[in-house]
């Protein structure tokens, strides 16, 4: 199910679109978060940023742009 | 030779930096330590060399305002080696900006750094294979324990004589999902990582994060820190510094105050009362309220500042205070440069550049002003109202921080925009070196030393002409009626709050001798604190955000600060306090 990275309930994910401007998904690209990349959620503050694990570093993601990120929930 | 030290975000640059050149960097674990370029000169392998530290970037892309000034000098080129620093632990992440300069074709080599917690938590690399598969020279170091240098040094011979065996030839991918493949590729070669048990510092990594332990966690800290900072400073002043002022030097002081005749000199020198605190002498007063009543505090603060960097707290917090920053226009990342301008305004303004735009600059400034006292501020407060329960210092505290934020707020309200996400790698839990925790300490106490207490000195000296040549009398005569009318404070302090503005951080101090009631010390610490900035972070805010921004901020605080003033002396005042 896709679904926004700020409302996914799995931990684990795999990134499916970023619904940003050219900045922000140069950013998250910078980062390794891009289309296909799996991540995992650690943390969620409801209306608030998200932890997020990728590669083998932690990232707090602000609850606007988490919105932005589209997730598929993997088992 | 130049050399640029360059690398993702709190990979260690700055620890290398400090370790080459002897030079003074600042490291600290969270990323966005180093905001500034700092150059240093070392000598390696018998060569001169030219080093900079370069801020930290997750790319070169350059489309973050606060990636610019790495950007620039990357790519400017006037430089004869890139020594590029990775991180163990994030060898995958660390290696797509790698590529990014493997692409410039320039010599370079490589500095894989944290070994030794990277062994830790079972990440095994093989260098020898990464140096193949990159064409890059690597280094495997520990910079926080010095090792590995020797390997770099004596890469040096080589480097000086063949220079550009050291451009890599590999090519790299364009788009950047391939690039990505391809890192994904060279990293599953040489890097294998063994499942280990959490170590206790991954385990409150999670306890500090999870929302539900993790804000009664940053509560309870704060609280605590408050009260260390209170203990060590007053323990420092009751048991060590003031004995010793008041046993080994006093007796000095008197001895020559008794062998200068009474005159003009002696009043200069000794003002209208020698004991510290009740007079203005620039040799007891000025002295005592630097090094008995300050300087314990700045030590005790910075400790605990110094512990919690190195460990990594400040991120986590950042994360915890995301939510409520927003509602002022903030994202949890501002709340760095708020905690450094508790220790002093001029490092919280530089590290305002973490934020991204002005109008969050503008807003960070303006709660920074109204409701983070300096250190200096904090320790006379905590002296001026040592004789009081301890609950009005909280109140006093809590009143300050709470019409920062309602100033804030309004800010968010008034100023078009919106609020920034926040966006920020959330560095692991390192064991803090003590080396580095009494190195940061030291060049933090001496800044405060060397930059502080002159003033101090000059400040007091300076008021106690106006008092021995009965100035204070003229002054309060103007001030009178503000004072007695808007807040109800005694005109007598005048001068006081006309020199809070050249010398901000002693003038709550110079209360002292006034014999103020409760009340009056409240109201009239909150105006000193609140109503303008000191000079050095003016002129450093003029620097970093411009006049526009500087205007507007001094000017709103001072009616702001104007307004709360008059309002806490009324609500007291209904509470029945004196
Ligand atoms: N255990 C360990 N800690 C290290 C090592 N190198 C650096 N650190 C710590 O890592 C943190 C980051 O170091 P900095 O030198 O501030 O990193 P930086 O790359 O300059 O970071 P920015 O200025 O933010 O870009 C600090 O807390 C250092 O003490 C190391 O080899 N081992
Ligand atoms: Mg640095």
């Amino acid at each position: 199910m896709e679904i926004t990275l700020s409302k996914a309930k799995n931990a684990k994910l795999k990134v499916i679109k970023i619904n940003g401007g050219r900045n922000m998904i140069a950013k998250l690209y910078s980062m390794g978060i891009y289309e296909g990349v799996d991540i995992e959620k650690l943390v969620s503050y409801s209306k608030g940023p998200v932890v997020i694990k990728v590669l083998n570093s932690q990232i707090a993601i602000g609850h606007n742009m988490a919105e932005k990120i589209v997730v598929k929930e993997m088992n | 030779m130049k050399i640029i030290l360059t690398g993702n975000p709190n990979v260690g640059k700055s620890v290398v930096f400090s370790y080459l050149t002897g030079y003074t960097a600042i490291s600290s674990n969270y990323p966005g330590t180093t905001v500034d370029i700092l150059g240093g000169k070392t000598k390696l392998a018998g060569i001169d060399l030219e080093v900079v530290d370069v801020p930290g970037v997750y790319s070169l892309s350059g489309e973050s305002v606060a990636d610019r000034v790495a950007d620039e000098i990357i790519k400017k080129g006037d430089y004869d080696l890139i020594i590029n620093v990775l991180d163990a632990n994030n060898l995958e992440r660390n290696l797509f900006f790698a590529f990014e300069l493997i692409e410039m074709k320039r010599p370079m080599i490589f500095l894989v750094n944290k070994c030794d917690i990277a062994k830790n938590r079972g990440i095994n690399i093989d260098f020898k294979k990464l140096e193949e598969l990159l064409g890059v020279k690597v280094i495997p170091i520990v910079a926080t324990a010095g090792i590995g240098f020797d390997l770099l040094n004596n890469e040096f011979k080589n480097i000086v004589k063949n220079i550009n065996d050291y451009i890599p030839k590999i090519s790299v991918p364009d788009d950047k999902l391939d690039k990505w493949k391809m890192i994904g590729d060279v990293s599953s070669k040489c890097e294998t990582i063994v499942h280990k048990h959490p170590t206790f510092l991954e385990k409150l990594e999670v306890i500090t994060t999870t929302p539900v332990t993790a804000v009664p966690f940053a509560f309870i800290l704060i609280i605590l820190s408050f009260y260390f900072i209170r203990f060590i400073g007053e323990g420092l002043i009751n048991y060590i510094l003031d004995p010793f002022f008041n046993n080994f030097y006093m007796p000095i002081v008197e001895k020559l105050y008794s062998v200068i005749s009474p005159g003009i000199l002696r009043e200069l020198l000794f003002g209208k009362s020698i004991t510290p605190l009740e007079g203005f002498s620039v040799l007891t007063t000025g002295l005592y309220v630097p090094f008995v009543v300050v300087l314990p505090y700045i030590i005790a603060f910075y400790i605990v500042i110094g512990i919690l960097e190195d460990i990594g707290y400040l991120p986590r917090l950042s994360v915890i205070l995301d939510k409520f920053s927003h509602r002022i226009g903030l994202h949890g990342y501002g709340s760095i440069p708020f905690i450094l301008g508790l220790g002093c305004k001029v490092p919280g303004i530089f590290s305002l550049r973490i934020l991204e735009t002005k109008r969050e600059k503008l807003i960070a400034a303006s709660l920074m002003f109204l409701s983070a006292p300096c250190m200096p501020q904090t320790a006379m407060i905590f002296a001026i109202l040592s004789k009081y329960p301890v609950k009005w210092t909280f109140l006093f505290f809590i009143f300050l921080f709470s019409v920062g934020v309602l100033g804030a707020f309004l800010f968010n309200k008034i100023v078009k925009g919106e609020a920034q996400d926040l966006f920020v790698e959330i560095p692991p839990y390192h064991r803090p070196v003590l080396k580095n925790l009494l190195f940061k300490l030291n060049l933090r106490t001496k800044n405060f030393i060397k930059d502080a207490v002159p003033f101090v000195m000059g400040g007091i000296f300076f008021i106690n002409i106006l008092d021995v040549m009965n100035f204070f009398d003229m002054i309060s005569k103007v001030f009178a009626p503000i004072l007695n009318s808007v807040f109800s404070l005694p005109a007598k302090i005048s001068p006081i709050i006309i020199l809070g503005f050249l010398k901000k951080d002693v003038s709550i101090t110079l209360l002292t001798p006034f014999n103020l009631g409760l009340r009056e010390t409240l109201v009239s610490s909150y105006f000193l604190v609140t109503y303008l900035p000191c000079l050095a972070s003016i002129f450093v805010l003029f620097k970093e955000l411009g006049k526009k921004i500087t205007v507007s901020v001094i000017a709103f605080n001072f009616v702001f600060s104007m307004f709360f003033s008059w309002l806490f002396s009324n609500i007291l005042l209904a509470m029945g306090v004196q």
